[in-house]
């Protein structure tokens, strides 16, 4: 199997706070990958060490068989990144906020028109971003991270502050990605919902540890063997996440 | 070269290019009101002519400058934190230490511009209000290029500062409070106090000629180095989290 993104036991420390810990990653080449945690899960943290915006404490990584540091710069051309909250400038427009990231790109201009068509902002592009509501400055992340059709997405929850309709047009642009141009989605949410409709491969991350990585199915399978219900994802991921609590609180007693 | 242009295209609507250019329109209508007002006063003063144009009327342009570079400096990396741009930075295929390199290139332009109108304006004084044949261009520029490595120093480590700060009130009390500090030390003798990057820039308004200061204008480059590659390396190294 052709793995896009491969993490090793990787790690991250902040003093006496492990916020990722031990976790190994396999993300096919053309999949969308939904990563699944509660807040604080360490969701954000895994995808800003992929992305060269903190060093691992331990473990390593490899995107399209490169390495941080050494291939930097080669990896975040192939990268579309969305992380956290949307990044702009506010003293520009939208479309000049994605003109400032096409010139680094080295793209043609046609690809803002592109973009801005891509997450429906043509109408707005010409606003200062300062002036977009929240779902639009999300769009324009959003936009920001398409631009050039990168072969790799890395998306921290890219639907927050959209309203439904909006929720429900990003996760199909989002599906349809791979099947456009062939793509790999790395995709988190705490939405389960939104992940199940769209993912093909699932990993459960909680208190930094990865409790499970697979399919839809095979993660149906796992809860079925240990007496988990099996509805619908967010009782499994529910399940999951409090069965591991438990026992967290147990070996913190012990 | 396209790292510059892209700096330059983030600079819109800022308000960086035209404070500077304000900063040097400012500078020489104070040049030109002051000579206008105190001509005879300053021409009657126990200096040479062109100590006079030169060391009497800096005082108010360096203010000006030093004001000038602490907003200016403050306002360049405020737009990357404002709305997180500077994370995107980090997640493009662009190096960092590229984006200081640029800031610095435009600051040092833009106060290039700023003392070109002021400088422009000492040049019209000396040849039309000096006394006949005391005007010397060769002096001015001497005092010109004296002045802006002076200046440096503070440019160089205000970028530094502002870089290291996502509140632009921090690097802007800094600002403030060196301006305060400096001023209240650059009389001193202690060469030591010309660690402090505001005094240095002080030096060439307190003296009373016009003769640069071999000792200041070293310490000023070393100064600005060391800042510049101080910021250098904590933009590629610290990383934005």
């Amino acid at each position: 199997m052709e793995y896009m993104i491969t993490t090793k036991e990787l790690t991250k420390k902040y003093k006496h706070f492990t916020a990722v810990n031990d976790i190994s990653l396999h993300i096919r080449k053309g999949s969308i990958y939904g990563f699944l945690g509660p807040n604080g899960a360490g969701k954000s943290t895994t995808m800003k060490m992929l992305l060269g915006l903190t060093a691992p404490t331990n473990g390593k990584f490899s995107i399209d068989g490169k390495t941080f540091p050494n291939d930097r710069i080669s990896i975040l051309k192939e990268v579309g990144s969305f992380i956290e909250s949307p990044s702009f400038y506010p003293n520009l427009t939208g479309r000049e906020n994605l003109d400032i990231i096409r010139r680094i790109l080295e793209l043609p201009q046609s690809a803002v028109d592109e973009s801005l068509e891509l997450v429906g902002l043509t109408e707005f592009s010409n606003r200062l971003a300062k002036k977009y509501s929240l779902g639009m400055k999300q769009r324009l992340g959003l936009a920001g991270a398409l631009l050039g059709k990168p072969p790799i997405l890395i998306l921290d929850e890219p639907t927050n502050g959209l309203d439904p309709s909006g929720i429900h047009e990003i996760r199909n642009l989002i599906k349809s990605l791979p099947a456009i141009y062939d793509c790999t989605v790395l995709i988190s949410s705490h939405m389960l919902s939104e992940i199940e409709l769209i993912a093909d491969d699932i990993g459960i991350l909680n208190h930094g540890r990865l409790l499970f990585e697979g399919s839809l199915d095979e993660l149906r399978q796992t809860a079925l063997e240990v007496g988990f219900a099996t509805d619908n994802l967010e009782d499994m991921f529910l399940s999951m996440i409090g069965k591991d609590n438990k026992s967290r609180k147990q070996r913190a007693k012990l | 070269m396209k790292t510059l242009a892209i700096e330059f295209r983030k600079e819109k609507r800022t308000g960086i290019l035209s404070l500077m250019i304000l900063i040097g329109i400012l500078g020489a209508a104070y040049v030109f009101i002051n000579f206008i007002i105190r001509k005879d006063t300053l021409l009657s003063l126990p200096l040479s002519p062109m100590d006079v144009l030169l060391t009497q009327l800096y005082g108010m342009i360096m203010v000006l400058n030093m004001f000038g570079i602490i907003v200016a400096t403050c306002m360049i990396y405020n737009m990357e934190f404002k709305g997180s741009a500077v994370k995107k930075m980090y997640m493009l295929p662009i190096k960092v230490s590229s984006i200081y390199l640029c800031k610095f290139v435009i600051i040092t332009f833009l106060l290039f511009v700023a003392i070109c109108f002021q400088n422009l304006a000492l040049t019209q004084i000396g040849i039309t209000d000096l006394p006949q044949g005391t005007f010397e261009i060769s002096t001015l520029i001497k005092f010109t290029g004296y002045s802006f490595v002076t200046t440096m120093p503070v440019l160089s480590f205000m970028l530094f500062v502002s870089s290291r700060f996502e509140n632009m009130w921090i690097p802007l009390g800094i600002g403030v409070a060196g301006f305060l500090s400096g001023m209240a030390l650059a009389n001193s003798n202690i060469t030591l106090f010309m660690i402090h990057p505001f005094i240095v820039m002080l030096k060439p308004a307190i003296a009373m000629s016009a003769q640069p200061n071999l000792t200041v204008s070293l310490i000023a480059l070393i100064e600005t180095t060391l800042f510049f590659f101080a910021g250098l390396w904590t933009t590629k190294n610290i990383r934005y989290e």
